[in-house]
């Protein structure tokens, strides 16, 4: 597996993570009567933040990961370079055009709930969920495109 | 429309240069050695600027290595 496939595997568990946490917390919040606005943005910024602390945090300990890793194969103290090449920004690109399709959809859906009389906090949770469900259709993207080529 | 597609001779001028690894050919041109394996299997048209980089490293022509042919039924 390369660098490009185990830093989006890692981007999707972490994405994978912080919904089923999102999730967990916003039903949990509906059985027990709490889905207060106040309640639902603090769970908001608390995912949002663990989003990009994760995915950054992620993405250094994978470079770390697998510095070490090629170290121990090639039995070199050697620097091991990391390259993102052309074919890895194509599909980079590809993955984030996916990712922006699946979320201007989700904004659709949720404003489509806004407008058939569901409340504005729904549609503020829905776009939340979209969110990361796009940052995981994207990362699949990317897996998609990785095994076809490009 | 007829379908084409980017064909390559890259196995065989690796093995015409002292069996020349994918990973050696992939340092040469500065690019990951997946990317290589993509694009001689067809499965990755490269830019016409590693294309080039590609064809420099076996002293040949682009059109040597690389040629735009109708695909296969």
């Amino acid at each position: 597996m390369s660098i490009r496939k185990i830093s989006i595997s890692v981007s999707l568990v972490s994405t994978l993570l912080i919904m089923g946490y999102y999730l967990v917390n916003l039903i949990l919040m509906n059985r027990q009567g709490d889905l207060i606005s106040a309640e639902v943005f603090r769970l908001a910024a608390v995912v949002i933040i663990a989003s990009i602390v994760l995915n950054i945090a992620g993405n250094i300990l994978t470079s770390i990961g697998v510095s070490i890793i090629r170290a121990i194969q090639t039995r070199s103290a050697k620097e091991v370079r990391i390259i993102e090449d052309e074919r890895d920004k194509l599909i980079g690109l590809k993955g984030t055009q996916v990712s922006y399709v699946a979320f201007s959809l989700g904004v659709l859906a949720a404003m489509l709930a806004f407008v058939t009389g569901q409340p504005a906090l729904v549609m503020f949770c829905l776009i939340i969920l979209f969110s990361l469900l796009a940052e995981i259709i994207g990362d699949l993207a990317q897996f998609y495109f990785y095994s076809r080529g490009s | 429309m007829e379908k084409h597609r980017v064909r390559n001779t890259i196995r065989k001028l690796r093995f015409q240069h002292d069996e020349m690894t994918q990973e050696q050919l992939a340092e040469k041109v500065g690019v990951t050695r997946q990317t290589i394996i993509a694009i001689e299997g067809g499965k990755y048209a490269p830019s016409l600027e590693l294309a080039f980089k590609i064809a420099l490293v076996f002293d040949v022509s682009i059109g040597e290595v690389f040629s735009y042919e109708m695909e296969d039924e």
